[in-house]
């Protein structure tokens, strides 16, 4: 026996269900372009039994629940290609930059300034005397040392402008940690409460995508739905609601250099535990890439300056002297430091008259104490390849009162003065020289008189040191190892061509995988409004089944209600 | 294999593919603006290389030929000058032959004398020529005229301090010379400190190659007895500084200023030419056997003047020599002139060898690029087209 409430009820339980059904096929149709969105799918359920015997005849629809359909490899896989990729895009668009500074393509740059230069030493040894020769000698210098200058200083600006990046990458990174730890304390208590926090869950994954281009991450789900996120040595970066942020530190040894620690953690560096990711990118291509471009023009630099600088001193100039520096002495020699522990307490300091005449781009001596003594009696030795090894042994110069110099070496001289307590064996004292191309330039007496410039080889006019300056073009032991100058600028330049070329390579590898990535994603959680509007239909057609059904029941309701009522006759 | 597309993915597609027709249409684009496949270190790395190494070869090879012209130049001008004198001599010949004849008179032989003159002044003229602003004939002290019209004996030059030296006393010179060619003595202070404590080298050369002085150091009264072929220096009171240098001139017996230095000027890698000849050598008798010009010519005056035959005859053999002395460098500017030609054209050769090189590498194939770009062209408008289909089919489209 049937009840007609109970078809009611069962018709109600479809017109609630499919219009639940149709609410959810508008939010896919809605956010088919929301990126990130994962899309939504109702289950229906029957309830009920239908069982004819025991008067249980309603089996009714309800729709259990929505399930949002995502692969949790996918987005894992998507969150470890994008590491790669940021890594990738972040050293490309940096290493375009320093591609242009060493763009030699148009002409015009260091080798063709070098040609000049090198020819005009050449031109000079055939006229030795012709102050034209001289002065354009001197123009072609200038050219050559600014090109220098030019191209350090672009080169330190773009690191300067990478250092400004990683500090701006990693205020994001914080406010993305932020926001994830909001989306955990959300997502935690609706689902909790047993709601349904999927809208929220897609955000998470896209920040997820997001801090993850930043910085290479780990991650897992706690079993009640927060997502703890670590870097690779295992320290967090947010656990549930607790986030610890990262910040920027000044490297002591560079103040143009950022560190990367953790805010409660100042000192520590953790610049080698990030291994993918934008401020790692940017870290390599800083510290690595544009540095070592930086050092190869400094050595140059600093090598040209000091084989001219040595042949010019063997030449004698038009009024008879002996030549002096062509170029200006290229370094910086940074004041000298004694060791902690050392027993001396005297000062050190730099000698007068110190200039770093040396190649090396970056050089640090030590003087250590052999022989316990005062300024005149103890015994020293120097070391010019920072310890590894030392010279012969000396004696202090004395007198005993103080000051006493002593040569380092290149050029670099150090002065101690006494206090109480003399030198004990052990002691020792540093200092570094640094050549940086930025510093190139003629030396300012050769400018204002040109016939200063030390062309030959006798107090008469011939032409030979002109000559000799001019064949170090082809002198392949110049910067050692076989190479000539010009074959290192174009090494260097081949280099460069060659790190934008991997970056470009390795950028459109990674675009090509994340989009295949991307690709299976969509075919899981896309949306397909082919798909949802047989969707429409469908809930459609039941919707209005169901309605039918209703208006159906409703008749049959009306019969009965009627069934009593005499008509009149 | 995706089985299952949606709309995003669509338009992904057809975003990327057009984003990568695009770029490669610009690269192209590019490269056919300056028809140059080489516009940045990264389009081809090792052949940027190569072609900045190519650059400088060609720079170095427009500056040797730069210097073997000025080189040639200069061995012209010394050759041209060395035939006129030359000819002057083959003049000056016949007059002795005449004057030495039983037919002449004083009178002749003085009028000779008289015509003489001219002639010695104009090879005089020849001899202290000039190419730009340096003496063809000084050596390396081109700034000096070589020859002067008297005889002078041996001589020493005030001696110069150079003028950057610490050392702020005087330095005077002394003696007589005795070497038997032009010198530049240089005296260079190796350890600084006053008379009797500074130590200084020798260089009889002009300063290339040094000997330790004799005594080594400055003695006390500031006088060094001989530096080398009897020069004596001496130095007032003052304090010497390390690299001070002083430096005197000192002149064999004859008519001659300049030196015996070679110049030299670079025409090719390791090859240096030596392009000077120096009037020592061609014109004077300080060189083992030869024949002063100068001295023979005066002789012939002074003969012809005092009507002195014998003298006049025995001029003869002398000028014989002389010519064959100028016939000598002659020859050798021919050899020079002759090997400079020689790399002249080698460079020239080296030259059209490396623009073929460079362009090998550097320059665009513009027939394959227009063929490259006509077909990114057609590709661009098919991705176009494509992304002007997506949405005219829809299931919209047929459902009411």
């Amino acid at each position: 026996m049937g009840d007609v409430g109970r078809i009611l009820n069962t018709a109600r339980d479809a017109i609630l269900a499919n219009l639940t059904a149709l609410n959810v096929t508008g939010s896919n149709i809605a956010n088919v372009n929301t990126p990130g969105y994962s899309r939504l799918r109702p289950i229906f359920g029957a309830i009920g039994v239908f069982n004819a015997a025991t008067d249980q005849t309603q089996v009714g629809v309800k729709v259990i629940s929505i399930d949002r359909l995502y692969s949790k490899y996918l987005d894992a896989e998507m969150v470890r290609q994008e590491q790669y990729n940021a890594f990738s895009q972040s050293q490309l668009d940096i290493l375009n930059r320093a591609e242009v500074v060493f763009n030699e393509s148009a002409g015009g740059g260091i080798n063709d300034q070098l040609s000049k230069f090198w020819g005009a030493w050449l031109q000079l040894s055939a006229n030795p005397s012709s102050i034209t020769e001289r002065d354009n000698l001197v123009a072609a210098s200038q050219s050559l040392a600014s090109m220098f200058r030019q191209k350090a200083t672009e080169l330190m600006s773009i690191q300067r402008d990478t250092n400004t990046e990683i500090s701006d990458a990693v205020t994001q990174l914080n406010g993305y940690l932020s926001q994830m730890a909001d989306y955990n304390n959300k997502i935690t208590q609706i689902e909790i409460s047993g709601g349904s926090a999927a809208d929220l869950r897609d955000k998470r994954t896209e920040l997820l995508r997001n801090i993850s281009q930043i910085v290479d991450v780990n991650y897992y789900e706690e079993a009640n739905g927060q997502l703890n996120i670590y870097i690779s040595n295992g320290r967090s970066l947010v656990e549930g609601e607790n986030v610890w942020n990262l910040d920027v530190e000044v490297n002591p040894a560079i103040s143009t250099n950022y560190d990367i620690v953790f805010a409660d953690a100042p000192g520590v560096v953790i610049n080698d535990e990030l291994n993918g990711g934008k401020i790692a990118g940017l870290l390599d291509v800083r510290d690595t890439k544009v540095e070592g471009y930086l050092n190869d023009l400094s050595n140059m630099a600093a090598t040209i300056v000091s084989t001219v600088n040595a042949q010019h001193a063997s030449g004698y100039d038009l009024n008879g002297n002996i030549g002096g520096d062509f170029f200006s002495k290229l370094g910086v020699i940074n004041a000298p430091v004694a060791s902690s522990g050392n027993a001396f307490n005297g000062t050190v300091s730099l000698g007068a008259g110190s200039g770093y005449t040396g190649a090396s781009n970056d050089k640090t001596f030590i003087v250590r104490i052999t022989g316990d003594g005062t300024l005149a009696t103890a015994k020293y030795r120097v070391s010019s390849d920072g310890g590894t090894t030392w010279g012969t042994e000396q004696t202090f110069p004395g007198p005993v009162g103080g000051p006493a110099t002593i040569t380092a070496g290149d050029g670099i001289n150090l002065t101690f003065t006494v206090n109480t307590v003399d030198f004990l064996t052990g002691d020792s004292f540093s200092v570094q020289a640094i050549a940086n191309a930025r510093d190139m330039q003629v030396d300012p007496s050769i400018v204002a008189d040109v016939r200063k410039i030390a062309a030959a080889a006798t107090v008469n006019s011939d032409g030979e040191i002109a000559g000799l300056i001019a064949a170090m073009k082809n002198d392949t032991s110049a910067m050692g190892s076989g190479v000539t100058f010009d074959n290192y600028y174009e090494s260097l330049t081949s280099l460069v061509g060659q790190d934008v070329l991997d970056a470009k390579n390795n950028v459109d590898h990674q675009t090509s995988v994340i989009n295949q990535v991307d690709n299976q994603r969509q075919a899981v959680s896309g949306v397909s409004l082919d798909e949802e509007m047989l969707n429409i239909i469908k809930y459609q057609a039941a919707y209005n089944a169901a309605g039918r059904l209703c208006a159906v029941v409703n008749g049959m309701m009306s019969t009965l209600i009627n069934l009593g009522i005499e008509t009149a006759q | 294999m995706i089985t299952r597309v949606t709309d995003q993915m669509k338009f992904d597609l057809l975003n990327n593919s057009m984003a990568t027709i695009q770029s490669k249409y610009n690269d192209l684009m590019e490269k056919l603006s300056v028809q140059k496949e080489v516009n940045k270190p990264s389009d081809d790395p090792g052949g940027m290389g190569k072609i900045l190494d190519y650059r400088s070869a060609k720079a170095q090879i427009s500056h040797y030929q730069k210097n073997v012209d000025s080189s040639k130049a200069w061995l012209s001008a010394t050759e041209s000058n060395l035939s006129s004198v030359n000819d002057i001599i083959t003049q000056v010949k016949e007059m002795v032959i005449a004057q030495s004849s039983a037919t002449t008179s004083p009178t002749t032989r003085k009028i000779a004398a008289d015509a003489l003159q001219p002639l010695i002044d104009q090879v005089r003229s020849l001899a202290n020529g000039m190419f730009g602003n340096r003496y063809l004939f000084s050596g390396s002290r081109t700034e000096i005229a070589p020859f002067s019209a008297e005889f002078e004996a041996a001589r020493i030059d005030t001696p110069v301090a150079a003028t950057e030296n610490g050392y702020a006393g005087t330095v005077s010179g002394a003696g007589t010379y005795t070497g038997a060619t032009n010198k530049t003595y240089v005296v260079k202070i190796v350890a600084g400190g006053a008379l009797g404590a500074a130590t200084y080298q020798v260089s009889a050369d002009g300063g290339k190659t040094w000997g330790v002085g004799v005594p080594p150091t400055v003695p006390l009264g500031g006088t060094i007895a001989d530096i080398g072929d009897g020069i004596s220096l001496t130095f007032t009171a003052g304090t010497f500084v390390a690299n001070d240098i002083f430096y005197v001139h000192a002149y064999a017996p004859g008519y001659y200023n300049g030196d015996g230095e070679d110049l030299a000027s670079e025409v090719g890698k390791d090859l240096s030419i030596n392009y000077n000849i120096t009037g020592e050598t061609v014109f004077t008798d300080h060189v083992d056997d030869q024949v002063g010009i100068f001295e023979t010519l005066d002789a012939l005056k002074t003969a012809l003047s005092t009507n002195d035959a014998a003298g006049i005859v025995d001029t003869l053999t002398p000028l014989n020599e002389v010519q064959n002395q100028i016939n000598r460098y002659v020859g050798r500017c021919g050899t020079r002139t002759n090997s400079l030609d020689t790399s002249s054209s080698t460079l020239v050769e080296m030259d059209v060898r490396i623009t073929g090189l460079t362009s090998n590498i550097e320059d665009a194939d513009v027939a394959k690029l227009v063929t490259e770009f006509q077909m990114k062209q057609v590709a661009l408008q098919a991705s176009y087209k494509m992304a002007g289909e997506l949405t005219t089919n829809t299931i919209l489209n047929f459902l009411r």
